[in-house]
């Protein structure tokens, strides 16, 4: 056998071992009840996160995004795998609505009149929205902002 | 006006037509190859030509019914309106699914007509090919005649048709908006254009070598390789002109995205390159009997597949513009053309007996070009297998999963790097030997991999990683993006030195203009791949909001703030918007006003009062001596004789005998020309301008404007960015309003212009080479100097 002939065969070997990888090794962004925003698990049904909600008396982060979108990825990246932004959060129930397919959120993105992404609301366990984030802010705003959200909705 | 004739409108009839001639020459040269009956010659040539007229027929009457104004056809009054300018009606022509097919299938049906009026296609196996060439335009025709870009308003919009004939179009996306927009789409669809013809040749290659009859492949390859070339030089060219749209229009910051339709389009581009390379090694060498004709014909395939991503919606991205599903159309020709390109030559390699009497050792020369090679069919594998894999999973599993740019840039990274050395290695082994090669190329790894540990400090690094990452994310992504300098130092330079050892011994001026261009294309590439390496990892952003912009209108006043975590000040000095059109130009003359329907609830009108009557509670203005006059409640409104005044209100019919149509305004309503009342005014477009002087250390480095459109029945903005040019990269600012104000984004994109330069220095080279090719470049000459 030539020398062709064998780095072709290690060729496919490669194809194969990339696809077999790569496919396995994506971020899972979103399963039968979660969706995977940044590497963290957020609901995507608004009656399970308010049920959640009331039982442990937290406020609801509502994150309105797309697949396309940019700033969403920036949010991804910048806010939502740094630890201080995680700590903040864990003091709410995390709802990430796709505004491309919202499903349940359906209407709550019509209330949020959430037709572009990324937006962000903050809401008491009883669904009042007391916060509201148009578009990407950065990081000492968010910050502010959830802790102001969460003084507000508690 | 859309014409109907037997319940088809006229261009819907014209498509039937091109429909009916392709089918018919599909048929008979079909026939024709299968029975070597000549007769029917004539006819065939006949049909594939009325099939192209018919087409460009069509769409020269689709862009006229744009530039008219048409708005009885669906197609027009969906993608244009009155205000814009004629550049953008004209490209609304393929802004959409059934214009851009039209394109598509009216560039190939003269690619394909044209290779059956010349008499140098006319073989037997010819006719095979050209039977296939009219079969996709039967496949296109077919699409156009079903969902018709002439489809009446009153059959696609009965309830807006009921109004009567609009006035305005419904608009032409904004995004498209732009010139380089204008052209990428005719530039694209003309590289798919000239995929068609090596398509059909592949596939007859085969059919030939199955049924052991005489194949076209080696007859037409040097024109073959001339579409080719042609191809790639305006697919490089459109991908470029897409990538500075998204850079300057979609103000995300960035000319690649990885978006799904970005992506797409690299993989017929990756095809097509490594085609060119194994047609080149065919040409000379006879290697690749198999590969060399099947990759050919796989191309159109692959460019199919591109545009199912682009149209179909089943991916979203921001070409999502052109969604809104393409049908089964698309995917039935994605089918068909795979398997004839991927069958044939598959039973023919499975059937055949390969002698490899060559027994190449694994430093030969053509060892290392054919991992080159394999190299851009890897590349191209790793952009599929990421558009495709997040599918196969969701269908499989229901587990929706993300691929994001580090996915594309962690896998490609080794692979180009590899290519590179190999590409050095091939070079360099022309004039050097086999031990200095391997012995060079050894010390460029060890250089490479040198400098990508020791100088990967966290800001330098492919990709920013977690703990919680795959091995080989972590792995990769950990490297310095420093090394792929020294493989692409390497290249370049093994590259030129080959260029300047072999040119002193070419003799004719196409020979050495050939090899220019060859060197040309691999150094553009490889100023290319390190100065897009560069931009992606040392771009920097950091933003502010500036609370109070939008109040900005007395001269001096000014919003400075500090830029938090970069060196950046950024100042507002003015806020403009501006409206298009202006609401003067908006306004309709007292005579358009006259013809309009009295039940049109609100009217703009703008003329000059040429009469005034006063009655007891109401005055009356005539403009411009017609029969059409503006009234108000008296008191409300100064009309003054010989005033241009703009008015808004209600439309009503007087029953006098001297006024068709009083138009009925108030205060609020009614203002001069030069000072409308813009507060009852919704324009189509507002532009909010703001001016901006952003400094770097208290260094003036970029002043201008930053603006953002908004559209009006369109929930989207556009951002045109402030962009500072500089030899050593760009300074990008993008402005977006916010609740309070603006929001200013800073970026930095070192290298961003050595981006274009390289793929200009690219797009030279291959004009020479497409031109000045002895073997089969368009300016002629086999008599030209002599090859290797």
């Amino acid at each position: 056998m030539n020398a062709r002939k064998t780095i072709t065969i290690a060729f496919f070997l490669v194809v194969l071992g990339v696809g077999h990888y790569s496919m396995n090794a994506a971020p899972v962004i979103r399963d039968d009840a979660h969706t995977y925003q940044g590497g963290i698990e957020w609901e995507t049904d608004p009656g399970t996160a308010f049920d959640a909600a009331q039982s442990q008396d937290k406020p609801v982060l509502v994150y309105y995004w797309a697949t396309w979108c940019t700033y969403c990825e920036r949010y991804d990246k910048n806010h939502y795998r740094n630890e201080t932004v995680r700590a903040a959060m864990d003091e709410y129930v995390l709802l990430a609505v796709n505004v491309d397919d919202p499903g349940d959120g359906a209407t709550l993105a019509r209330q949020h009149q959430a037709t572009y992404p990324p937006q962000h609301r903050i809401m008491t366990p009883e669904g009042e929205t007391v916060e509201s984030v148009e578009g990407y802010i950065g990081r000492d705003e968010l910050l502010a902002t959830l802790e102001k959200g969460s003084e507000e909705a508690t | 006006m859309t014409t109907v004739v037997f319940g088809l409108a006229v261009g819907t009839w014209l498509l039937a037509i091109g429909l009916f001639g392709s089918v018919l020459a599909t048929v008979l040269l079909g026939y024709e190859y299968a029975t070597g009956d000549q007769s029917f010659r004539r006819v065939s040539q006949g049909a594939a030509g009325v099939a192209t007229g018919s087409f460009v027929i069509a769409l020269l009457y689709l862009t006229s019914q744009f530039l008219s104004e048409d708005y009885t056809n669906a197609y027009v009054w969906d993608n244009t309106a009155n205000y814009l300018p004629t550049l953008y009606k004209v490209t609304g022509v393929y802004a959409s699914n059934a214009g851009s097919i039209l394109l598509w299938a009216m560039l190939t049906a003269v690619v394909v007509t044209t290779t059956l009026l010349l008499d140098r296609y006319s073989t037997r196996g010819a006719r095979l090919s050209q039977s296939l060439g009219m079969g996709v335009v039967t496949v296109f025709a077919w699409m156009l005649v079903n969902d018709s870009p002439f489809t009446p308003l009153s059959t696609a919009y009965p309830s807006v048709a009921a109004n009567g004939i609009p006035q305005d179009g419904s608009g032409l996306n904004p995004l498209l908006v732009d010139p380089f927009m204008a052209i990428h789409p005719p530039i694209t669809f003309s590289a798919y254009a000239l995929m068609v013809v090596p398509f059909t040749v592949g596939v007859t290659h085969f059919v030939a070598k199955l049924r052991g009859t005489e194949s076209v492949f080696d007859n037409w390859l040097g024109s073959m390789t001339r579409w080719l070339r042609g191809s790639w030089f305006l697919l490089t060219a459109a991908i470029t002109l897409g990538g500075i749209w998204a850079y300057r229009v979609l103000g995300w910051g960035g000319f690649w995205s990885w978006d799904p339709v970005e992506t797409s389009v690299l993989i017929p581009w990756l095809g097509l390159t490594a085609v060119l390379h194994t047609l080149n090694q065919y040409r000379r060498s006879g290697r690749y009997a198999v590969l060399a004709p099947a990759a050919t014909a796989v191309l159109l395939p692959l460019a199919i597949y591109a545009t199912t991503v682009v149209r179909s919606g089943v991916f979203r991205s921001v070409h999502s513009f052109a969604g809104g599903g393409i049908g089964s159309g698309v995917l039935f020709l994605l089918g068909t053309t795979t398997t004839l390109a991927v069958g044939p030559a598959f039973v023919h390699w499975f059937r055949t007996e390969q002698s490899d009497a060559e027994e190449a050792g694994l430093l030969d020369r053509a060892t290392i070009y054919h991992a080159a090679v394999l190299g851009f069919i890897l590349l191209a594998f790793v952009s599929l297998w990421g558009l495709t894999f997040p599918v196969v999973r969701s269908l499989a599993s229901g587990v929706e999963v993300s691929v994001d740019a580090r996915y594309y840039n962690l896998w490609s990274f080794p692979v180009v790097v590899g290519m590179l050395l190999a590409g050095g290695m091939y070079a360099q082994q022309e004039r050097f030997s086999t031990r200095t090669t391997v012995g060079t190329a050894a010390a460029v790894l060890v250089a490479s991999l040198v400098a990508g540990v020791v100088l990967a400090r966290p800001e330098w690094q492919l990709a920013s990683t977690e703990p919680f990452d795959p091995a080989y994310y972590r792995a990769i992504g950990s490297l310095s993006v420093v090394t792929v300098l020294p493989p692409a130092v390497y290249f370049a330079g093994a590259w030129i030195i080959r260029y300047v050892k072999r040119v002193r011994r070419l003799t004719g001026r196409h020979a050495k203009l050939n090899e220019t261009g060859i060197v040309l294309i691999h150094v553009g590439a490889a100023l290319l791949i390190v100065s897009v390496s560069f931009v992606y990892v040392f771009s920097t952003t950091a933003s502010v909001g500036l609370v109070g912009a939008t109040e900005l209108d007395d001269p001096g006043e000014r919003i400075v703030r500090d830029v938090e975590g970069s060196p950046y000040t950024v100042e507002v000095t003015d806020y403009s918007p501006e409206n298009t059109p202006t609401m003067a130009e908006a306004a309709m003359t007292p005579a358009e006003a006259g013809s309009v329907d009295t039940s049109a609830s609100t009217v703009l009108v703008k003329g000059e009062v040429t009469a005034i009557q006063r009655f007891e509670d109401t005055t009356i203005a005539q403009l411009n001596g017609s029969r059409v006059w503006v009234g108000a409640d008296s008191g409300t409104v100064q009309f003054e004789e010989g005033s241009v005044v703009v008015a808004r209100g209600t439309l009503s019919d007087p029953r006098s005998e001297n006024i068709d149509a009083l138009v009925y305004t108030n205060g609020d309503n009614f203002g001069s020309a030069s000072d409308p009342p813009t507060e009852v005014y919704s324009p189509r477009v507002v532009d909010h301008r703001f001016d901006v002087q952003l400094y770097r250390d208290d260094t003036l480095v970029a002043d201008g404007t930053v603006s953002e459109q908004s559209y009006r029945g369109r929930d989207m903005q556009t951002n045109d960015p402030l962009i500072e040019r500089g030899i050593t990269g760009d300074t990008y600012v993008v402005g977006t309003r916010t609740a309070g104000g603006l929001s200013i984004e800073i970026s930095r994109y070192p290298l961003a212009n050595q981006i274009w330069l390289g793929v200009a220095v690219m797009l030279l080279g291959m004009g020479l080479v497409f031109m000045f090719d002895p073997a089969s470049g368009a300016a002629g000459g086999r008599n030209a100097g002599p090859r290797d």
